[in-house]
């Protein structure tokens, strides 16, 4: 068992491409860890430096009490699912799953012992004669599973193991990673571009962007305190509202009105009203008054936008609750949900919002 | 009424497409089983005498034996220095590899044995490989490594690197990779380029003409010219036998790689 | 530590398999066989055909260099210029006309129609592509023979054709021989085109050779140069014609790779066959740059 320390890692591709800037990360041991961001902000290329796939630039990495630096990947005892499984076409199930068992010498009938208890904790029992080619995607991304588990590593490492999967697979296949990891108690690092994905499953996360971790944190915190504009766009099914205004007496000003805050006496400043959907409601009464734009239904819930003096100003509403297209409808946020942006670093102020 | 007419022509069209390319053929499947063949394709008076009078002959089963030399030398040069080869210039990218890559492609359409056969001769010739079964092998290797090369590197590059790379996470040596991931996964490439280079060089008749020229070692292709241009009245039970055992194997492989592979283009090249 | 400088090697060589170096090290043997067996040849032709190496003789043992004497006489030789005349006639006849037009007349004919006739009659073209070239030409000289060939019992007539038609009958053979590649690649590029293309335009009302002007030519000239471009090449240096006429009758068929053979090999002039082989070799790059010319335009 074993945590991760990352500092200062910077990776440089040929051609001038920085994918890691000085990155520092703390993992801790047996914690479930998700690394999030956008397509290209260099997640895939931390885990493969994590894993040794790439050497890093510069920096240091230390797996448990070890210096992994400059080992090779095979000696630093870690397991990748990898995005494709990379499962091997020629072989059964059964030795795609022993396959790292046998390069570490163990024998034939312990091998394939142990590939037989993954695969079958993994509900891969009757599959285990077939060649990779015969199974659908989740039982593939199952075997690739059973094949990292059965390895006992330190660490496991998965590159968005469940984006080739389809919505209703990728449900129930996150459930049980969630299980399997609580189970095992093994340091994981899960990267993906589905903030969804990382709320569900993690211990804690750290959201990316061009090579550097803009935040890192619980799921709840980063939900509930993003700790910058871009951080706050990224998390949450409906992205944060943020409106431009100018700081007053304990509110923001904007072209609409007068948006409330709690706790704020500091007046002047250029900023973001930061408020989720969720933390709207609409009605009839109220300072802030616009048209509904649009309805969108989500289910359970409906999405409406409202046109606010140009400003478009998103909330969530029970169902049945929503307001026709076109109608008059107030805009109220709940002041004490509502956390306020330096416009101009795009860093969070202390004071307000939610703690 | 036109489509009756369309139906003729169609009709018309398919039976001397069927003619055409059968009738010149029908020989071949005829000949060799008649006890008395003339230079006519015509129902034969069966017989399997004209094969046991070919397996005592001398001759035609060296220069079936030499042409089994001859492939199994250039498929091996062309699996042992250009597989290696196509998959290091699919992994490791390096400025202008395409280029060359292309170069190369370029040079083996241009440099043929009908435009290089002079130097290759003389070349022979200097380095006293002339008449000797590798002078013939290298040669042929050369022309046919090029293609080899492109063909494999294309098919590595449509296997993911992953495989690769996730043996090396568990510790695989370089070894233990290549034998247990890398040669596996693409053996179907290695399969074809094997079969591409057996067919060119079983059928190949002008560098070995060229090349060889001590009769003994003759493969099949110059010894079946020989057999029918050399003076006197061409003995045709014997040519006819020979040409069927000559021509069954290439028929075969390329039946199993049909099957296996399907057909398929490689940058224009035949396959 | 003394596992340091091996560290550092393996680190560098991260996920890989191998480092740049061990490349060189594994792409130089490949490189060397093609370096000596392919490309000095080519590049030895260009100086042999400046001197008057020969075969035998004291010019073997001590070859003079003359300039571009074997130029200038090989281009007052009337024989160079009737095996250019005769390569020019057999490639477009054999190539252009027979094997293309052939090739795809068979794949445009066929192209709706499953049944195994169709599979038969594909298979008899590719047949006629795969069996080895001495074996063909043999079945040629048999099937054209005057006094007993199957062509002449079937037409009840003894005409000598080798003899008598001689280009003609190589073009033939030719055409038999190679349609099988035109076919295929064809075939390959009828079916890619998307169904909807002949859908709408039959929908507006086209004949099939108004679909056939107006639709598929032009959306497969892609395949259409690539193929003539091709099978240009790979005729234009056919030594084939040489198994079933050996060039004649008085070089009636001697096309230019059998002039070569007859002029270096068998009259000993490697000098002077070597100058023409560069003439070949410059023509071969001039098809082949086209080929890669007509390959970028269309990507
Ligand atoms: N082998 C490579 N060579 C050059 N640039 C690369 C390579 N791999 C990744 N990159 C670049 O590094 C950046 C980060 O890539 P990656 O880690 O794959 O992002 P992510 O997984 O977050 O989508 C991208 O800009 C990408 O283009
Ligand atoms: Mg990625």
């Amino acid at each position: 068992m074993a945590g991760i320390e990352i500092s200062e890692i910077t990776k440089i591709f040929p051609g001038e491409v920085t994918a890691l800037s000085e990155l520092d990360l703390s993992i801790e041991d047996g914690e479930f860890f998700a690394l999030l961001g956008p397509s290209g902000c260099g997640k895939t290329t931390l885990l493969r430096t994590i894993a040794g796939l790439e050497p890093a630039t510069s920096g240091s990495l230390d797996i448990g009490d070890r210096d992994v630096t400059s080992l090779p990947p095979g000696d630093r005892n870690v397991a990748m699912v990898f995005q494709d499984y990379a499962l091997y076409p020629h072989m059964t199930v059964r030795d795609n799953i022993a396959y790292p068992l046998k390069v570490q010498k163990v024998g034939r009938e312990a091998r394939y012992g142990e590939a037989e208890k993954a695969g079958s904790s993994l509900s891969l029992d009757g599959l285990m004669d077939r060649r990779p080619g015969q199974l659908s995607g989740g039982q593939q991304q199952r075997v690739a599973v059973a094949r990292a588990v059965a390895c006992r590593p330190d660490v496991f490492l998965f590159d968005e193991p469940l984006s080739n999967l389809d919505a209703q697979l990728r449900l129930e296949a996150r459930g049980f990673l969630k299980q399997l990891q609580k189970d095992l108690g093994t340091t994981t690092v899960y990267v993906t571009h589905d903030q969804g994905e990382a709320l569900a499953l993690a211990d804690r996360m750290a959201v990316m962007d061009h090579g550097v971790i803009r935040q890192v944190g619980t799921p709840t915190e980063l939900f509930h305190r993003p700790a910058n504009v871009f951080v706050a766009g990224f998390i949450g099914s409906t992205p944060m509202n943020l409106i431009p205004g100018v700081l007053g007496d304990g509110n923001v000003r904007f072209d609409g009105g007068v948006l409330p805050l709690n706790g704020r006496g500091d007046t002047g400043g250029e900023v973001f009203y930061g408020i989720r959907p969720e933390y709207i409601t609409i009605g009839d009464v109220g300072d802030i008054s616009g048209t509904v734009a649009i309805t969108e239904n989500l289910g359970a819930q409906f999405l409406v936008t409202v046109d606010v003096a140009g400003q478009l100003i998103r909330a969530v509403v029970a169902e049945g609750s929503e307001p026709a297209t076109g109608d008059t409808a107030t805009v109220n946020p709940d002041p004490d949900r509502v956390l306020v942006y330096d416009r101009e670093s795009g860093e969070l102020t202390p004071g307000a919002g939610y703690h | 009424m036109r489509d009756f007419v369309v139906r003729v022509a169609f009709i018309g069209f398919s039976a001397f497409v069927g003619a055409f390319f059968a009738l010149p053929m029908l020989w071949l499947v005829f000949a060799p089983f008649d006890s008395t063949p003339t230079l006519a394709a015509q129902i034969p008076e069966f017989t399997l005498e004209n094969f046991s009078d070919l397996l005592s002959n001398a001759s035609a089963l060296r220069s079936l034996g030499n042409s089994l030399i001859l492939v199994a030398g250039v498929v091996g040069v062309v699996l042992l220095v250009g597989a290696p080869a196509s998959y290091v210039l699919s992994r490791i990218k390096f400025p202008g590899r395409d280029v060359f890559l292309y170069m190369l492609l370029l040079m083996s359409s241009v440099i043929t044995g009908a435009a290089a056969m002079v130097p290759l001769f003389l070349l022979t010739f200097e380095l006293g490989l002339n008449d000797r079964f590798p002078g013939v092998i290298l040669v042929l290797a050369g022309g046919m490594l090029p293609a080899s090369i492109f063909i494999l590197k294309d098919f590595t590059d449509t296997t993911p690197r992953s495989y690769e790379e996730s043996a090396r996470v568990f510790g695989a040596t370089t070894l233990q990779t290549l034998r247990d991931v890398v040669v596996p996964v693409i053996r179907p490439g290695l399969a074809v380029i094997s079969v591409w280079t057996a067919v060119n060089v079983w059928s190949n008749f002008l560098i070995p003409f060229i090349l060889l020229r001590s009769p003994s070692k003759s493969p099949a292709a110059v010894l079946m010219y020989s057999f029918y241009t050399e003076g006197g009245q061409p003995n045709l039970r014997l040519i006819a036998a020979f040409s069927l055992l000559y021509t069954v194997p290439i028929l075969l492989l390329y039946g199993y790689v049909n099957r296996k592979y399907g057909f398929r283009f490689h940058g224009g090249l035949k396959s | 530590m003394t596992g340091k400088g091996t560290d550092r090697r393996r680190r560098s060589s991260g996920g890989d398999l191998v480092t740049r170096g061990g490349a060189a090290t594994i792409v130089a043997p490949a490189a060397a066989v093609v370096a000596v067996f392919l490309v000095f040849p080519a590049l030895w032709t260009l100086y042999l055909g400046l001197t008057n190496r020969g075969l035998t003789g004291i010019n073997a043992a001590n070859p003079q260099f003359v300039g571009l004497e074997n130029y200038t006489t090989a281009l007052s030789d009337p024989a160079l210029w009737n095996s250019l005349q005769v390569t020019f006639i057999f490639v477009s006849g054999s190539a252009i006309v027979g094997q293309a037009v052939l090739g795809f007349t068979l794949a445009w004919v066929f192209r709706n129609w499953q049944s195994w006739v169709r599979r038969a009659l594909e298979l008899l073209v590719v047949v006629a592509w795969i069996v080895p070239s001495s074996v063909v030409a043999f079945l040629w000289v048999a099937f054209l023979d005057g006094e007993s060939g199957t062509l002449n019992a079937i037409l009840g007539i003894e005409t000598e054709w080798l003899l008598r038609h001689p280009l003609l009958s190589v073009i033939v053979f030719n055409t038999w021989r190679g349609t099988a590649f035109s076919m295929l690649l064809f075939g390959a590029a009828l079916n890619s085109l998307p169904p909807s293309y002949l859908e709408t335009s039959r929908l507006a009302g086209a004949s099939p050779l108004q679909q056939l002007f107006d639709i598929i030519l032009p959306s497969i000239k892609g395949y259409i140069i690539t193929n003539l471009l091709l099978i240009s090449l790979w005729t234009f240096n056919d030594f084939s014609p040489y198994l079933i006429t050996g060039g004649g009758p008085a070089g009636a068929t001697e096309v230019l790779p059998i002039y070569i053979y007859n002029e270096s090999i068998r009259f000993g002039e490697l000098g002077f066959g070597s100058a023409i082989s560069a003439i070949m070799l410059v023509i071969n790059l001039l098809i082949a740059l086209s080929y890669l010319r007509a390959g970028r335009s269309r990507s």
